[in-house]
């Protein structure tokens, strides 16, 4: 178990003076005692004082209405938004089954929160556009941006970002995540001023007298050389080269025997074999997560559009560690030189299980490029959201991380 | 980072978001556009007005219309700079992207205007498509609206009789395939005519739209309720059992019951009769449904308010009663209706006085039929005011004959009168009429009506009876003490005669109850002076405590059955010389 004091007394808060104008702090616990819990993860933040905004990620292992109504409690005026999670990460180390708290305070901020509600039918797209309205009451900074989560396994997540996007326009950065469940892919939930939603979108616009900026890496590399996507329906991936897109996918990797009948081993099979969409100047990726036998296709967490340039994507345990350990210093470098207050590090969840397999996530999350004393806080995520130029930003099997200076 | 080219296959990736099936499809392709090429900025322009735009806000808009003559390559947003891009859409229209701080190269160029003749040849499939779509749309709904209207009882909403026989057919072919079987509950509103009659085609739509939603609200899953016609329901059921049917049916009477009263619907008590008959191979619809029937008029004979099996037997008997309504027409129409007399006589002398005009039909092959024989069918065939009138008019024949031949006093007339002739607004005129032709004087004819036809429609009792008392027609109420025993009425109305119901005067004798009840409606006839006719009397004692009670009258066995008018003259004139005999004797 994590206590608050250790993480204080680890990570203390960067200052300007008694009274800094930026502050950003992380608190966890993994105490399932709800009381306890946020006491604990609340303690390092209240030192601070009220913060103005409180992002809580939480397992579904804990009684999320409960803590989420006392974090609400607990922070008064504070702004609260959150999401369940699959894992929490702070420096050094994960939690599973914990809580974890990121705030941000200081007259330096402004922030504004919204939701909207969607459905399986419709998706999110609509819901992103309502929850992204909040920017609308925003009390501008120099620096905006727009904090978003969402229901991770409610239709294609590519929607939630164009729905934000919609609303937000140009000038706005997007960042967020897609809530997780631990991994049952059952049901996730999202969380406003204390309130449980599902299949909702959550957001809070924030303004800030200093730079804020978003970094993204992966560290995946094609495996294949490029097909074209020459089926697909949603998050369903029918076809590659007019050929099964099961069938590629398990040549392609050489599967073994098992994998090819048995779901299970086909959902740890594919946590680190992502597919790679071809874009302007980068590749995203999409996170395969299931196979159909009999209908011969993949599921994706998020949309492979048809005729888009596809690869089959390979990684290591190095390649994820060096992802991660250089995202923020990816999202430092644009603060204008100035030094960052803290992190918010948003993970996939599938990068969680290939280091885990190998003992290597505490490792993963020393990262090296951030100084001591600057919080970092975050969760593991069914799909990862950072736009910073063009319209897109969904991605998956990625790391984001957002630098606040 | 691949070296595989990446643009060709966006073009692609544009024209696979264009669905016939979403009405987002336009925004759709836009956003890929957008994403296919990094840009922030997408916007399809028409004139000075937006189609559709993503990355700008309001104000910015308005920055961007003004580039449009211009069509420069750059607009300067926030301290951004935006490299923009026009390709044409065909016509007027416009498709604008912009990216920050990238100007687009010479294959973007190349592919952004592939997009934008991809999207305008695209919108216009799409829009072809649709209207396509929209007119195939509209012809089914007109069609689907046909079938309604040919489907769909109109003041119910239920199925027709077309669309209740199309599906007993398919189901009948389900039972030929051993698929089950099915039941036919055949549902006729009791008494439905008299609503009509009594309070109006509004009252009896609403009787029906309210029956109607009951059976629709009892109709399981699977099995339909229709509107075979006026007031006949048809349920079509798959049911294992025939009790499970007569148990349905017995809720469907017992719900029809309680809404029906509850909602004031003037409807008698009994509501529905119900007819249940259960399919057998080789049946089709039409017999199906005419074995329900049969059994439903089976439910009616046995007193209404209920339901009966279809049985083999119940064929032959409708075909009897078939044969019956049909001779009953031919002998209302062939004079063979006839008035019996029965004697009513005076128990302060024991002398003939008046008769009752009882209804015999004369058939040719099957001889003298009473009414218990007929009536019922004549019900049924709405043929009682025919028989009313024929009745009436014979026995004023016959009685007004005895007058032209012998000169004396004429005997009083009591005639009875149904529910449906007092609601008839024409009675009076009909009345008048008989009187007319006969010369039979108004001022000797009774007519006899129960309390229940009275009480239960006043309004258009009052207004024949209104116009009886101006021909000087007096009315005797018939079985008095069985049903209100309301006395306003006959303050109300020129009622001259009460007589007593027969069950009060069998149990006269020995200080019972009815003694006690016949002797208070003797006194309170006296004093409202009215005179009182004792019906069914039999015995000397009952004659003896009828004097005692002062009773005016006296009908029953013991001073004579109905008889024929040739019989009965005789007997009148027999009373009439035996009342003289005792005058001149005293």
């Amino acid at each position: 178990m994590t206590s608050a004091s250790d993480t204080a007394s680890r990570f203390p808060a960067t200052s300007d003076a008694d009274e800094p104008r930026r502050w950003v702090r992380v608190g966890c616990s993994s105490d399932r005692d709800p009381q306890r819990a946020v006491a604990e993860a609340l303690a390092p933040i209240l030192e601070l004082g009220q913060p103005r905004l409180a992002v809580l990620f939480c397992s579904p292992a804990q009684d999320l209405r409960t803590v989420s109504s006392l974090v609400q409690q607990a922070i008064g005026d504070g702004e609260l938004i959150g999401c369940s999670s699959a894992g929490e990460l702070i420096r050094d180390h994960a939690l599973s089954g914990g809580l974890l708290i990121w705030a941000l305070g200081g007259p330096g901020f402004t922030v504004t929160t919204g939701y909207g509600l969607g459905n399986p039918d419709q998706g999110l797209r609509n819901a992103a556009a309502q929850a992204a309205r909040c920017i609308e009451a925003l009390e501008r900074r120099e620096h905006t941006l727009l904090f978003l989560l969402a229901d991770g396994l409610c239709g294609d997540q590519m929607e939630v970002v164009r729905g934000a996007y919609d609303v937000c326009g140009a000038h706005v950065p997007l960042m967020g995540g897609c809530a997780g469940d631990d991994m049952a892919l059952q049901s996730t939930r999202q969380i406003h001023e204390g309130t449980l939603l599902s299949h909702a979108v959550v957001a809070a616009a924030i303004s800030s007298d200093a730079p804020m900026a978003i970094g993204i890496a992966h560290g995946w590399k094609p495996l294949s050389e490029p097909m074209l996507v020459t089926g697909s329906q949603g998050t369903t991936l029918i076809s590659l080269d007019d050929r099964p897109a099961l069938d590629v996918y398990l040549e392609a990797y050489d599967a073994p025997a098992e994998v090819r009948e048995n779901p299970t081993a086909f959902f740890q099979f594919a946590h680190t074999r992502p597919i790679g969409i071809a874009r302007r100047n980068r590749t995203e990726i999409r996170y395969v997560y299931s196979a159909d036998y009999e209908a011969r296709t993949l599921t994706v967490f998020a949309e492979v559009p048809q005729g888009a340039m596809a690869y089959l994507m390979q990684g290591s345990c190095s390649s994820v560690l060096e992802a991660t350990a250089e995202v923020c210093a990816l999202a430092e470098q644009d603060l204008g030189g100035l030094p960052a207050r803290g992190f918010m590090l948003l993970e996939c969840v599938a990068r969680k299980s290939l280091l885990d397999q190998q003992g290597l996530l505490d490792a993963s999350l020393r990262l090296p490029t951030v100084k001591e004393g600057v919080s970092v806080g975050g969760f593991y995520t069914y799909g990862e959201i950072a736009r910073t130029e063009g319209a897109g930003g969904l991605h998956n099997q990625t790391v984001v991380a957002l630098a606040l200076a | 980072m691949s070296s595989a080219p990446w643009s060709l296959h966006l073009l692609g990736e544009v024209l696979s978001a264009f669905s016939v099936d979403s009405p987002t499809a336009l925004r759709d392709v836009v956003s890929r556009v957008a994403e296919a090429v990094d840009a922030e900025i997408t916007a399809i322009l028409r004139h000075d007005s937006f189609s559709l735009c993503t990355g700008l806000t309001q104000d910015e808009k308005g920055r961007l219309l003004e580039l449009v003559p211009s069509r420069s390559d750059r607009l300067v947003l926030e301290g951004t700079t935006y490299h923009l891009h026009w390709s044409p859409l065909g016509g007027d229209q416009l498709l604008v992207v912009g990216r920050a701080n990238t100007a687009y190269d010479l294959e973007e160029r190349a592919l952004l205007r592939g997009m934008g003749r991809s999207i305008e040849l695209s919108t216009r499939v799409l829009d072809a498509v649709r209207a396509q779509r929209e007119a195939l749309q509209a012809e089914k709904l007109a069609k689907e609206a046909a079938i309604r209207e040919a489907t769909i009882d109109h003041l119910t909403g239920l199925p027709n009789r077309r669309e209740l026989l199309r599906q007993l057919r398919e189901r009948l072919r389900r039972v030929a395939e051993d698929q089950g079987q099915q039941t036919v509950l055949f549902i006729d509103l009791d008494h439905f005519k008299q609503v009509n009659d009594l309070h109006g085609h509004r009252a009896g739509d609403q009787v029906l739209r309210v029956v109607a939603d009951h059976l629709r609200a009892m109709t399981r899953a699977g099995d339909v309720v229709g509107r075979m016609s006026g007031d006949e329901f048809v349920m079509l059921c798959s049911l294992p059992a025939a009790a499970d049917a007569e148990r349905l049916a017995t809720r469907i009477l017992d719900a029809l019951r309680e809404s029906l009263q509850s909602q004031g619907m003037a409807i008698a008590s009994a509501a529905a009769s119900i007819g249940i008959a259960v399919a057998e191979a080789g049946d089709t619809p039409d017999t199906l449904l005419d074995n329900a029937d049969m059994a439903m008029y089976a439910a009616k004979q046995r007193g209404r308010g209920r339901c009966a099996r279809y049985l083999p037997s119940m064929r032959e008997q409708l075909a009897e009663r078939h044969r019956l309504e049909e001779e009953l027409r031919q002998g209302l129409a062939g004079d063979q209706m006839r008035a019996w007399l029965q004697p009513i006589v005076s128990t302060a002398h024991g002398g003939v006085v008046g008769f009752e005009a009882l209804v015999r039909w004369q058939h040719p092959q099957r001889g003298l039929l009473s009414p218990d024989r007929f009536l019922a069918v004549a019900e049924e065939a709405d043929l009682l005011r025919d028989i009313d009138a024929a009745v009436l008019s014979d026995a004023c024949i016959q009685v007004s004959r005895w007058q032209t031949s012998r000169k004396g006093l004429l005997p009083r007339l009591s005639v009875n009168v149904s529910a449906v002739s007092l609601a008839d607004r024409r009675l009076h005129e009909r009345v008048s009429r008989t009187l007319e032709v006969t010369g039979f004087p108004a001022a000797n004819l009774f007519l006899e009506i129960t309390e229940t036809t009275l009480v239960d429609d006043l309004v258009s009792a009052s207004v024949n009876i209104t116009e009886l008392e101006r021909l000087g027609i007096r009315l005797a109420i018939d079985d008095f003490g069985t049903g209100y025993s309301s006395l306003s009425y006959l303050k109300r109305f020129p009622v001259g005669i009460l007589k007593i119901d027969r069950s009060f005067i069998s149990g006269l004798g020995g200080g019972s109850e009815d003694d006690v009840i016949v002797e208070t409606v003797v006194k309170m006839a006296r004093s409202l002076g009215l005179e009182v006719v004792a019906e069914g009397v039999e015995t000397a004692a009952q004659v003896e405590r009828l004097r005692l009670f002062g009773c005016h009258y006296l009908q029953g066995y013991l001073y004579g059955a109905p008889a024929a008018a040739e019989v009965s003259e005789a007997r009148y004139r027999a009373s009439l010389d035996a009342q003289l005999g005792m005058v001149l004797q005293s």
